[in-house]
């Protein structure tokens, strides 16, 4: 449909920068998670996209044309609320025929539109309701028949299934990602739910105090998190974040919490050769450990003594306690360890994470920026 | 069942007392009384001297033939309903505007707005009086003179050349000025009340200003223009103190100012001090604004507004 362009975005409230110079893209069709946590900036984000804020800098697009000053009902978008919004003195029908009402649209096309998009979402039974009379779901399916009705280029989500319980919440959303790539339009969708963006989205961006820190699909997020922000806000439990000291006598290697030496790998030495850091920012995810008697050749190993362990049914978190770190480590249930029983670390070849300390950028990227300059 | 009409009776006892004695208890003795010939007070010879209907018969007489009377009846029936509508209409158009400007400036202009309402009577009855003084002093008048409009002081709510309309356009406007911002409180608070994503949602289906004001902020507070306007209704029909103050410093003619609430007190307190006849009055007052209220609620469909308890005690 059309492509969404911001292009050095600031938006301020008095002294408050919401959003701090973004450049963005949300591509043609997709269905883009925009991930952060509470007062990110990312609401803000989805009303400047919108037209209800204007940007203090910067411009926005819609393919070629320039939105910057146009008003919301200029920019033909539909936006779905985190609490829906729905008109409470109208039916579920009018509150769906409203946007169509406001443009003059003839009432038989009216009529035909929103029986069309209530049966398409389910709720054709439920147009002689008010809302208050609706379940959340029912709610939640409502408000997006009437950002759809319009049939909109951009459809902006802020938070639509934070109100609903677990289990409609999963039902729902693959139900919405279905709707979304059956129109093909643009979907931005705003939430905190790291789960819900990355089982959703074509591309994650994630944001704090309205600053992007990194914008890639899914996976990339998943596994390379570009810094130390992106490392401890994806994952359940998040990343294990820990600085260390480094020593290059033959190679660049890690001195660990618990005294192991680990050298790194090939895609790390060179551009620890390069900025010959005295320090680094240590990461890795608690599911890409596991807890061994003795220590594996070639695995970075941690010594630590246990410290709790979480039974979760399906699997443990062992909460291991090494120097003044804690680490936490996913076991499969059999593994149990007592309390204070002196255990390895050892974490899986290629998983180990390395930022530098001062930006807290992951040093793949850095590395790689090397590599592309040149 | 009998149980929960047991425990309803408890809740609501100390108000239906409150009611039974400043309410239900004076309304038996002023029927009581406007069956009686009772005037100057006379209480112990003439409260329990029963006349009949005489008074009612009075009132019917006065009604008939009395072209003073007529005149109250025209005032009341004028005042009413314009003052009426100023509150409850200039109340919602108030409410709206400061709505929907800036914060700041909107807390300055409603308790501007406030002010009429929280000047004393006194005070407020002698503002006006000096505003349409018949002399050339008079503000309006030395107003007028300056900008030459007009020659000579106009004697504003008193000039018969200018009768009633002159005297019905003060009284209006001089209560429509103490009673807009009652509406217009309520109105506002309503209006804060309406969650901010509902007017942005109406803003991203394409509503323009006036028509957010019409399919979204009026039809939500339809509850509260239903009580705004029964409650100035009943309190424009039965009250009367500004405009004893006006009529009685002759800011406006004595019978053109008069409605039939003002005819009532100062035929039972001041002129005559008929208190049975007076009695008679009133009770056909009481009669007419329960009529008008119930009528009121009607037509606003009121009923259709009435939602279920919220859970069942
Ligand atoms: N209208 C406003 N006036 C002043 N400050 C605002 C306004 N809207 C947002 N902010 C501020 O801007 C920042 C970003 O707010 P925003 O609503 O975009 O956060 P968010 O990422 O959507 O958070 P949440 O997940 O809690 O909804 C916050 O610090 C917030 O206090
Ligand atoms: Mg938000």
């Amino acid at each position: 449909m059309v492509e969404v362009r911001l292009e050095g975005v600031t938006k301020r409230f008095g002294r408050v920068t919401a959003v701090n110079s973004v450049n963005l893209v949300f591509g043609d069709g997709e269905f883009t998670a925009l991930l952060g946590p509470s007062g990110s900036g990312k609401s803000t984000i989805l009303y400047l996209v919108a037209g209800i804020y204007k940007p203090s800098e910067g411009r926005i697009y819609f393919g070629d044309r320039d939105v910057t000053d146009l008003m919301p009902n200029e920019r033909n978008i539909g936006l779905v609320f985190q609490n829906y919004a729905l008109y409470p003195h109208m039916t579920v029908y009018d509150n769906i025929a409203f946007p169509l009402k406001l443009r003059r649209t003839p009432p038989e096309v009216i009529r035909d539109k929103v029986l069309e998009v209530a049966k398409f979402l389910h709720i054709s039974e439920l147009l002689d309701r008010y809302p208050a009379q609706l379940s959340g779901g029912q709610q939640q399916r409502v408000a997006l028949a009437r950002a759809l009705v319009k049939e909109p280029e951009v459809l902006l989500l802020d938070e639509p299934l934070s109100n609903l319980d677990a289990l409609l919440r999963i039902k729902i959303r693959s139900e919405l990602k279905r709707i979304q790539k059956e129109l093909g339009v643009t979907a931005i969708y705003v939430t905190h739910d790291q789960s819900e963006a990355l089982a959703m989205a074509d591309k994650v961006v994630v944001i704090n105090r309205g600053v992007i820190q990194q914008e890639a699909p899914p996976d990339t997020i998943y596994n390379e998190p570009r810094n130390v922000f992106v490392a401890s806000f994806i994952g359940s439990p998040p990343s294990n974040i820990f600085p260390a000291t480094m020593d290059y006598t033959e190679e660049p290697c890690i001195n660990l919490p618990g005294g192991t030496r680990h050298c790194v790998e090939e895609e790390y030495a060179g551009v620890l050769w390069r900025m010959k850091p005295s320090k680094v920012i240590v990461g890795f995810r608690p599911e890409h450990a596991e807890i061994v008697e003795n220590p594996v050749d070639g695995r970075p190993v941690i010594v630590g003594e246990v410290y709790t362990v979480e039974p979760l049914g399906r699997e443990n978190i062992v909460t291991v306690a090494s120097e003044d770190i804690h680490l936490k480590v996913i076991t499969p249930p059999e593994v149990r360890p007592e309390a204070g029983e002196l255990v390895y670390v050892a974490v899986e070849r290629g998983k180990l994470m390395l930022f530098d300390p001062q930006t807290e950028i992951n040093l793949k990227y850095i590395a790689r920026e090397w590599s592309q300059g040149g | 069942m009998a149980r929960r009409g047991r425990q309803a009776l408890f809740f609501l006892l100390p108000m239906l007392i409150l009611v039974v004695a400043f309410y239900i208890l004076p309304l038996v003795l002023t029927a009581w009384i406007s069956f009686t010939p009772l005037t100057n007070w006379r209480v112990r010879d003439q409260l329990v001297d029963f006349v009949g209907l005489e008074n009612y018969v009075n009132l019917y007489y006065l009604a008939r033939y009395d072209p003073d009377f007529h005149k109250v009846l025209q005032t009341t029936l004028v005042f009413v309903v314009l003052t009426l509508f100023i509150n409850v209409v200039g109340g919602l158009v108030l409410a709206i505007l400061t709505y929907l400007i800036d914060e700041r400036i909107s807390l300055g202009y409603r308790l501007l707005w406030l002010l009429p309402r929280m000047t004393p009577l006194a005070v407020f009855g002698l503002l006006w009086y000096y505003f349409f003084y018949g002399g050339p002093q008079g503000t309006l008048n030395s107003f007028f003179l300056k900008m030459g409009i007009i020659d000579e002081p106009m004697r504003w709510g008193t000039d018969p050349a200018m009768l009633p309309y002159s005297a019905w356009a003060i009284i209006v406007f001089v209560n429509g000025l103490v009673g807009v911002s009652y509406g217009m409180i309520i109105f506002y608070s309503a209006f804060k009340n309406i969650p901010r994503e509902l007017i942005i949602a109406a803003r991203v289906d394409g509503a323009k200003t006036w028509e957010v004001i019409r399919h979204i902020l009026v039809p939500i507070v339809r509850w509260h223009i239903v009580f705004v306007t029964v409650w100035q209704l009943l309190s424009l029909i039965t009250s009367y103190t500004h405009l004893f103050v006006l009529v009685q410093w002759s800011v406006v003619d004595k019978w053109y100012g008069t409605t039939l609430a003002l005819y009532v007190f100062n035929t039972a307190f001041f002129d005559v001090k008929n208190q049975g006849f007076a009695a008679a009055a009133a009770v056909i007052l009481v009669i007419i604004g329960s009529i008008l209220g119930l009528l009121t609620l009607r037509i606003m469909r009121f009923s259709q507004m009435i939602s279920p308890p919220r859970g069942d005690i």
